[in-house]
């Protein structure tokens, strides 16, 4: 195909403003897909993306689109994942792309996730066509969301669409707009091969599958390839291209967008960023901007059957074959047995990672509260990466101690200001800027420790804004903070997994609530359970759980004795969901319960 | 020795807590019940010892005592049934007149248990019972001059409104009354059981369970006062008064059940007859099959043999087990149990491990030690 036919863009949009949607219109209208072949969706291919209506994986597409004009132009739509744990995908994809669809709800307005993606778009070049989507919902502002992007993003909305994907309504006029707006890729076919990956997975017919956009150059079957960051050299075994189905191609040339096949093992080679190049014949320079991903945020997997350790092993191997921005490693807690310390880009990945080995691995796992990575700086000068409360030296040897910072934009209708900005406070914030912007809405910039967003921040920024409030951040540096290591010892036992690093001043009131909640948590067993919250020698907070005194004492009737055997089986059964802590049955959820203590 | 257990579904009137085998009492239903009874004893029959008959319910005394003195004799004509056999009747308070206890007592019947529940007739209300206090005690005064020696007398406890004073009330009342065996329950409302809408409706509530556990242990401390002997988790008696029927239950011993729904353990083989009253009877009448058998596994009779024979005050008799089972106790379980022991549940000696008054209350966190295999 000639570069002068091609267009490259993405969907830019909040969580459910309709993107997959669109998506789906986008692959009917150019028939991609009869409509009979197609279920809801079909760009969110796991399931699990597919249930929560989230894109996770950056997934393109080649739409075959025949102009009003009667000329045939290649479109490749480049998904993008929509939640803050992904943006460095976010980023890469954007980098892959000439223009971008600047996906609005009618209803919803412009959300913080807009916001930043669409900053993304801006600081990419890229050609952003403003869309509102949903104009047939009955709540629909469209006019409201016009003067939203001009004030809030600042972009000129004049030449905004109004769609409803959903009903099909206004969706060739977005085609007919990529066509004319969106440039050409730009490029050299003649210059030595650069192709950006920005996304790859590990597929366990082919091996590691690599999709790539194509800068300059031509990519050929069996050409000898280097990808540079890894300097690893590989041959293509095939190339293709998904429309959406994969349909093998001979080559992938300036501007185009497809996959590569190349007997890679493992996506920890292929990151999302390098470049590809040519073993014989390479750039002076790859495409700028890659980043080695690393994990932000941790927390301990465990087996709740111990028997299980060496089944999680695989499975975490298995994750970590199509998820290289996922880490591992084994870790001992007297409390809970073997497990894995795990780390993850942010929360939603780690939610993402325990329910597929929940579900897809069947694994029955009990995780601890999640922390972030804090640099000790020790009094002999070395600095460590903690990534676990357990690793925290010795109050003594510490000469500084550092917490990782982000910046959060937060977007909200003006009446939670008030209450938001005393979170941000509660929650240790710095704030950065406050702008009032026209329509009512409120951008407030907060430089947060990140600990405690991943703590209980989220959640009750959506309660007191009534969900109306939408959060984007990224992490941007450490900063020096004064904080302990706060032990629960349960029967004047520590127990290791739930340990917590907390700031000084919040210690006493989060021992307490901490202390609290584990009373109610663990159940009366036949002795007087002692639960203390400590910090070094010192006990902050002290509650008892009173021994329990009865348990069913059921007639059992007429020498039935296989009844009364099940009922003792079903409470063995039970005392297996629990863990033990010395003499004390702890149940799992007692281990998340750190991050359920609120500190009001 | 065997024991056998006699299973009578029908009831006057359902109570709100009952989940047991039962059903409304129909007169057409009876006569064909009765019937297929005599003949599953009469094919079961093999012409071994067995020293006790039990007739459970359901309300065994809705029966004619004809009905009951057939099926006795079905038993002795069935098996070698010693000529000092216990024979129980559960009883209702409602369902008893003089002249049918005089009835029961001439077909064979010599321990009438009688289900009293409660001493208090607004407890009984609640209950949906259909007796009143002064029924109830008229009722053990007709079977003691109908010549029954031997009564018992039951007794529920935690039930709906009922305060830990009242509970002793009760108990008070039944030490007045003194029956020579009585058994004392924590009431268990099932999940579905009617008596829980009852309960919305009338805004009841049941005490807290630390006054459960008080109720059971002070209503056992003034039984002990008045001279009966805590023999089982929820049973005292006279010396001599023990239910011996009962005692097979819980020292692995073996028994057979008739009648829908029934039970019945021997040579390691255990089967429940079908539970339908209708199916039974037709099971029976065309020669069919009753019950599907069931061979326990080594394993598994000897868990049951154990946490059964925990049930009783007297515990588990180290030698005892040993002998019969090759196992040796605390060898085998005694690091699970030493926390029971440490927190003052059980008592081990060396020679018996047995309950606290405590531990009777755990009873269920205790004997799930024992339970080490699964059975499906």
């Amino acid at each position: 195909m000639d570069q002068a036919h091609i267009r490259n863009f993405s969907i830019i949009a909040h969580i459910d403003h309709g993107k997959s949607t669109l998506a789906d219109r986008f692959l009917e209208i150019t028939g991609a897909l009869q409509a009979r072949e197609m279920e809801a969706q079909v760009l969110d291919a796991m399931d699990l993306e597919r249930e929560r209506g989230i894109t996770i994986k950056a997934h393109p597409v080649r739409l075959n689109y025949t102009a009003t004009s009667g000329e045939q132009y290649v479109l490749n739509l480049i998904d993008t994942p929509g939640h803050v744990d992904f943006s460095y995908e976010v980023t890469r994809s954007l980098a892959a792309c000439e223009g971008a669809l600047l996906l609005v709800d009618a209803a919803q307005g412009v959300e913080a996730q807009t916001l930043a993606n669409a900053y993304l778009a801006v600081e990419n070049n890229l050609e952003i066509i403003p869309v509102i989507n949903k104009i047939d919902l009955p709540s629909a502002q469209p006019e409201e969301c016009l003067r939203q992007i001009e004030d809030i993003i600042g972009l000129d909305s004049s030449g905004a669409l109004l769609a409803s994907a959903k009903e099909g309504t206004g969706v060739v006029e977005i085609l007919e707009a990529v066509v004319a707006r969106i440039h050409p890729p730009a490029g050299d076919r003649e210059a030595p091969l650069k192709a950006l990956i920005f996304d790859s997975w590990f597929d366990p017919y082919r091996g590691v599958v690599i999709v790539v956009r194509v800068i300059d150059g031509v990519l050929r079957t069996r050409a000898k390839i280097r990808l540079m960051a890894t300097k690893q050299d590989f041959e293509v075994d095939a190339l293709g291209v998904f429309s959406p189905k994969a349909t093998p191609v001979d080559e992938l040339s300036v501007g185009e967008v497809g996959f590569i096949v190349a007997n890679i093992k493992v996506v920890a080679d292929a990151k999302i960023g390098d470049t590809v190049t040519e073993t014989a014949r390479q750039p002076p320079a790859p495409f700028p901007g890659f980043k080695e991903l690393k994990p932000m945020v941790f927390a301990g997997l465990y087996p709740v059957e111990s028997h299980q350790y060496s089944e999680l092993r695989e499975a975490l191997e298995k994750l970590r074959l199509n998820d290289a921005s996922f880490f591992y490693e084994p870790e001992t807690s007297a409390a809970l047995g073997f497990g894995f310390r795990c780390g993850f880009l942010g929360l939603l990945h780690m939610e993402i990672v325990q329910e597929r080995l929940e579900r897809e691995y069947n694994m029955d796992l009990v995780t601890t509260a999640p922390g972030v990575l804090y640099r000790v700086t020790t009094t002999d000068g070395e600095v460590h990466e903690i990534d676990s409360p357990a690793k925290l030296p010795d109050a003594g040897r510490i000469a500084k101690l550092e917490e990782p910072v982000i910046t959060s934009m937060i977007l909200t209708p003006s009446e939670f200001v008030g209450p938001i900005l005393k979170l941000c406070q509660d929650k240790r914030g710095v704030q950065k800027k406050l702008e009032y912007l026209k329509s009512d809405r409120v951008l407030i910039t907060y430089e947060l420790p990140f600990n405690e967003v991943v703590m209980d921040f989220y959640d009750r920024l959506k309660t007191i804004s009534r969900g109306y409030a939408s959060l984007d951040y990224h992490v941007t540096g450490y900063w020096e903070s004064p904080l302990v290591k706060m032990d629960i010892l349960v029967n004047a036992e520590p127990v290791d997994a739930l340990s917590i690093i907390v700031h000084r001043d919040a210690a006493y009131d989060r021992g307490r609530a901490l202390a609290s909640k584990m009373r109610e948590l663990i159940p009366r067993q036949m002795f007087e359970i002692a639960i203390q919250a400590s910090i070094g020698n010192r006990v902050i907070a002290r509650e008892s759980v009173k021994a329990l005194r009865k348990n069913v004492l059921a007639k059992c009737y007429g020498g039935d004795i296989t009844r009364k055997r099940k009922l003792l089986e079903k409470q063995k059964e039970g005392k297996k969901r629990m863990k033990r802590v010395g003499r004390v049955e702890i149940p799992q959820e007692a281990f998340l319960a750190v991050l359920k203590v609120g500190t009001e | 020795m065997l024991g056998l257990y006699i299973h009578i579904p029908f009831c006057s009137a359902i109570c709100n807590y009952c989940n047991f085998n039962r059903g409304l009492f129909d007169a057409a239903l009876k006569p064909p019940y009765v019937a297929a009874l005599l003949t599953e004893i009469a094919r079961a029959g093999d012409g071994e010892a067995a020293d006790t008959i039990y007739f459970g319910g359901g309300t065994p005394s809705l029966l004619e005592p004809s009905d009951v003195a057939a099926i006795i004799s079905a038993c002795r004509q069935s098996w070698a049934v010693a000529p000092d056999a216990e024979v129980t009747l559960e009883a209702n308070p409602e369902t008893v007149t003089p002249e049918r206890l005089a009835g029961f007592r001439a077909a064979g019947v010599n321990r009438l248990s009688v289900g009293v529940q409660s001493f208090r007739d607004e407890e009984l209300r609640r209950l949906s019972r259909l007796h009143s206090v002064d029924t109830a005690v008229a009722a053990v005064g007709a079977a003691r001059a109908a010549g029954f020696d031997n009564v018992s007398v039951d007794l529920m406890m935690w039930l709906p409104q009922q305060s830990v004073g009242e509970w002793l009330e009760s108990v008070d009342a039944l030490v007045a009354l003194d029956p020579g065996h009585a058994s004392m329950y924590l009431l268990e409302i099932y999940p579905n059981a009617p008596l829980r809408d009852a309960m919305a409706r009338g805004r009841w509530s049941v005490a807290p369970d630390d006054d459960a556990a008080e109720m059971y242990v002070s209503g056992l401390e003034r039984m002990d006062k008045a001279g009966y002997v805590q023999y089982e988790i929820s049973n005292v008696a006279r010396p001599g008064r023990e239910s011996r029927h009962n005692l097979k239950y819980w020292t692995d011993g073996e028994w057979l059940g008739f009648g829908c729904g029934a039970h019945s353990t021997r040579g390691g083989v255990r089967w429940n007859n079908i539970a339908a009253t209708g199916d039974y009877i037709a099971a029976v009448t065309v020669g069919g099959q009753v019950a599907g058998r069931r061979i326990l596994s080594g394993a598994e009779r000897v868990e049951e043999a154990l946490f059964m024979g925990l049930r009783l005050a007297s515990g588990l008799d180290v030698a005892r087990v040993r002998g019969r089972y090759g196992i040796a106790l605390w060898d085998e379980y005694g690091g699970d149990l030493e926390p029971f022991v440490d927190a003052g549940l059980l008592v081990y000696d060396g020679r018996s491990l047995r309950m606290t008054r405590a531990g009777m209350l755990l009873a269920n966190d205790i004997m799930a030690v024992f339970i080490r295999s699964t059975v499906r």
